[in-house]
């Protein structure tokens, strides 16, 4: 631990997939990874707004990431999971096609986005790492599920 | 043995201190009603039984402040019970300083440390009432007085002086070993059916914890179905009472009147520190035997506490955090079941699995349904503290008025009734301290000399509804309006041109107050804008209307969070709706064939009446599966909302039953038309209707009975 902390400023993050693309969040901000369950729809949202459903015994809101972030919609497969972020005490599901691993990425190696990133809003990328040589694009969770509310309520 | 009478783990002061809140509510109750309604003998032998009660169990736990001041309030509740004192204000005003002296107390307890708060004061205060009564001092009376409070022919002491020697001895023997003996005295509900049998089942359980010395009646009594109300038993354990009581707690129709170190055996002399409690010790010489009085008039004590226990919230929430973790296993059960009835359908393992499952998911759904019920309290927890606070402050401010609560039954999630305590607490300050006017000013205005004040809480839909209603002054539009402008909130321009309603509501903002002078009561700083913003924060809302000298309402409106309702579930393209019972008015099917159309809406006639059809699935833009073709029949759901019609077209009815509203999250934040979503016993989630909601968006003429134009 002694030596991290010398190190310092190293960032964990939950590396998963939406398409092709590889996209990472701050792993204090997931709570958990569950299997895809059944999600119930709420009609009267937005079409991002997958619907809630049942994490043990609480009710929680599930968006589909990829809708969210303008991407190209995609079916759901056996590796499709529900990537569950917790902010200010609200838990979040997040429908990812898959959860890749948890990654160790120094701050340092967390570059500003420019224009590498095509298709997601900027406003919700912190920036991009490579992880095992891949690129990887840092979500804003607060961003990303901050701004969904605001614009449904 | 030392203090090893004072001994006493977490778990018994645990047990005497949520005795000594039940005790101390009795009497606040009962000081109340005291004062409202005079002396009622039924009330007072119910306060003098809860003194009577703290006394023991404070004697017992050894903290001798309180000991001696219920002792010195149990003479003049005795004296106020035989009708040789009246009860005045200043009765009722040094009943309620007694009281909060011993919450002190029970404080002290609870935290361990002392509170410096000398009983000598409420002693005197106590003393002066006591002495009131002509000639005889109190003090000299001894407890053969309470044998009139005791139904006649039965003993009220523990009977030890009838310990065969050979039992004495054998007392003497187990002290040596350090063994306590333990009074025991289980009071059996006055319906059992078989009294004996019980008291049969608790010397088993009792045997499990010591050695019974001897029990009254006697085992063979027990067994020659020789029993009375009560059981006494004198134990010899190294249990704690607590554990006792606990064990105790599995033998049904009894009630553990009470439990505790038994004294009276010849064993104080090796006891230091009942030494040390001589004084009282000489007039109640063993709390066993206080105790018993108390128990024997228990009957209404029986059926209001008999039945309960008391659980840690925290525990609660873990049971359902469990029973969580269980319904997402039975999921996962039925997805292998799934597969399995795939692959091998009609094999017997399967099937097995299948019953069992069904089982297994009828039984989490039970569990599940029970700890969500068991999260919710009564307002009633909340609203008692209020008659002490109102009364308190009116006689302070010279007001006189009465206090009604009704729909203290309304239930509400324990977490949202302890977030609401302090707004309601402050809108009813208000009321005492601006609502209501003083006596004489309400007689010149030819009120009623009393104001009063409701506080009302009720269902309504998806929500809970808190009124506070004073009939006082009111708030009057023009006094708002001088006082903003004064304040700065608004130009004297702004302030004229804005109507009356509006006007109204500026009493909301931050820092607005119309009274200027501070009293203590309620002009602290603390405005309404934190009122509001407290119960905003709940999700709620506050609403207000107020009309010069008629009075003022504040409307309350809270969501309830995990409140249950009961509802119908129905069934569109496969997931189910909820829609809450209450504003379900009948349910139909109705032909295809008898829809009208009227101005380019939906509308069939029942009874003379036109109803506007609302199909969900067009309201929810449901989408429908190619080839979907509408049945000839359409099931109807007629719901009435404020004299709303309108007639819910759904796929198909599921059932009915009780759910627990959950709130869709923040982040999807309010939806029109719907109220929340609940958890169904197969673990998937259901949504809930707002039937107001759904019904506004419905053009208003639509939904009115328009019968005028049928016929």
């Amino acid at each position: 631990m002694a030596v991290q902390e010398r190190q310092e400023a190293i960032t964990q993050l939950v590396v998963f997939q939406l398409g092709p693309e590889l996209y990472g969040a701050d792993i204090a901000v997931v709570r958990e990874v569950c299997p895809l369950q059944r999600v119930t729809r709420v009609p009267r949202t937005p079409a991002y707004v997958e619907g809630v459903t049942n994490l043990r015994g609480r009710v929680i809101p599930v968006v589909d990431l990829r809708r969210r972030l303008g991407l190209p919609a995609g079916p759901a497969t056996p590796s499709t999971r529900i990537a569950v972020a917790e902010l200010d005490g609200e838990q979040v599901g997040m429908i990812v096609d898959a959860v890749l691993e948890v990654a160790r990425v120094p701050e340092k190696a967390i570059e500003p986005s420019g224009s590498l990133v095509h298709g997601v809003d900027r406003q919700y990328v912190r920036g991009v790492a490579h992880v095992h040589d891949r690129l990887v694009i840092l979500l804003d969770l607060a961003q990303v599920l901050r701004n969904a509310q605001r614009k449904v309520v | 043995m030392g203090n090893g009478d004072f001994d006493l783990s977490e778990e018994d002061i645990k047990v005497f201190l949520d005795e000594a809140e039940e005790q101390l509510q009795v009497m606040e109750t009962g000081f109340l009603a005291l004062e409202k309604e005079g002396a009622d003998p039924e009330q007072l032998q119910a306060i003098f039984r809860a003194a009577h009660t703290l006394k023991g169990s404070s004697a017992t736990l050894g903290h001798q402040k309180m000991t001696v001041v219920t002792h010195a309030l149990e003479n003049v509740l005795d004296k106020l019970r035989k009708g040789k004192l009246a009860v005045t204000t200043t009765l009722v005003d040094t009943l309620f300083a007694c009281l909060d002296v011993l919450g002190t107390y029970r404080d002290e307890i609870a935290t361990g440390q002392d509170s410096g708060v000398d009983p000598a004061e409420i002693l005197a205060r106590l003393a002066a009432l006591d002495s009131g009564e002509t000639g005889e001092n109190a003090s000299a009376r001894d407890d053969a007085a309470d044998q009139g409070a005791r139904p006649a022919g039965q003993g009220a002491a523990f009977p030890w002086q009838s310990l065969e020697p050979a039992e004495k001895a054998r007392v003497q023997e187990a002290l040596a070993m350090g063994l306590q003996p333990v009074a025991c005295r289980i009071q059996f509900d006055q319906d059992s059916a078989m009294p004996s049998v019980r008291a049969y089942q608790a010397l088993l359980v009792l045997a499990d914890h010591g050695e019974v010395v001897r029990s009254w009646p006697s085992q063979q009594e027990v067994e020659a179905d020789q029993v009375t109300d009560h059981l006494d038993v004198l134990l010899l354990t190294s249990d704690s009472p607590a554990e006792i009581r606990t064990g105790l707690a599995q033998v049904p129709e009894i009630e553990v009147a009470w439990i505790g170190p038994a004294k009276g055996l010849g064993a104080e002399a090796s006891q230091g520190a009942d030494a040390e409690r001589e004084p009282e010790e000489r007039r109640a010489p063993e709390p066993a035997r206080e105790e018993a009085s108390s128990g024997n008039g228990g009957g209404g004590r029986n059926g209001r506490y008999g039945r309960t226990v008391r659980v840690d919230v925290d525990l609660l929430d873990n049971l359902m955090n469990l029973v969580g973790e269980l319904v997402i296993d039975r999921t996962r059960l039925y997805q292998v079941l799934t597969r399995l009835e795939a692959e091998r359908a009609g094999d017997e393992v399967t099937q097995v699995m299948s019953s069992a499952l069904a089982h297994i998911s009828r039984m989490t759904s039970a569990l599940q349904d029970e700890i969500q019920r068991a999260r919710m309290l009564p307002l009633e927890n909340l609203f008692r503290k209020f008659p002490r606070m109102v009364r308190d402050l009116a006689q302070k401010l010279g007001k006189d008025l009465q206090l009604i609560i009704r729909g203290e039954e309304t239930e509400l999630d324990r977490s949202v009734i302890e977030e609401i305590s302090d707004p309601l607490m402050h809108l009813l300050r208000n009321a005492v301290d601006h609502g209501i006017e003083p006596p004489e000013e309400r007689v010149r205005k030819g009120k009623a000399r009393t104001g009063t004040i409701l506080l009302e809480a009720s269902h309504e839909e998806n929500h809970i509804i808190i009124v506070i209603e004073d009939d006082g002054r009111g708030i009057d539009p023009e006094q708002v309006r001088a006082a903003a402008v004064r304040k700065g909130l608004l130009s004297e321009e702004a302030a004229r041109r804005m109507p009356d309603s509006e006007v109204i509501n500026l009493i909301w903002s931050p820092g607005f107050s119309t009274t200027d002078k501070v009293s203590d009561v309620s002009g602290r700083g603390v405005g309404l804008d934190v009122v509001q913003k407290n119960i905003e924060k709940l999700n709620g809302s506050v609403e207000i209307r107020t009309q010069v000298d008629k009075g003022t309402r504040f409307r309350v409106k809270l969501p309830l969070t995990l409140a249950i309702i009961r509802a119908l579930q129905v069934s569109l393209e496969g997931t189910i709706y909820c829609i809450p019972l209450n504003s379900v008015v009948e349910i139909d099917r109705i032909p295809v064939s008898d829809i009208q159309t009227v101005r380019q809406r939906e509308v069939f006639v029942k009874r003379g009446q036109v109803i506007p059809l609302l199909r969900l699935a067009e309201v929810f833009d449901v989408q429908r599966p190619e080839g979907y073709e509408e049945p000839e029949e359409l099931y109807v759901v007629i719901v009435s909302v404020m004299g709303r019609q309108a007639g819910i077209v759904v796929d198909d009815l599921i059932g009915e039953g009780d759910v627990v509203i959950k709130p869709l999250g923040k982040f999807i934040g309010d939806v029109p038309g719907i109220a929340g979503a609940t958890i169904m016993g197969d673990g998937d989630v259901a949504i809930i209707l707002d039937i107001p909601g759904l019904l506004e968006s419905l053009p208003a003429d639509q939904t009115h009975s328009e019968t005028a134009w049928v016929s």
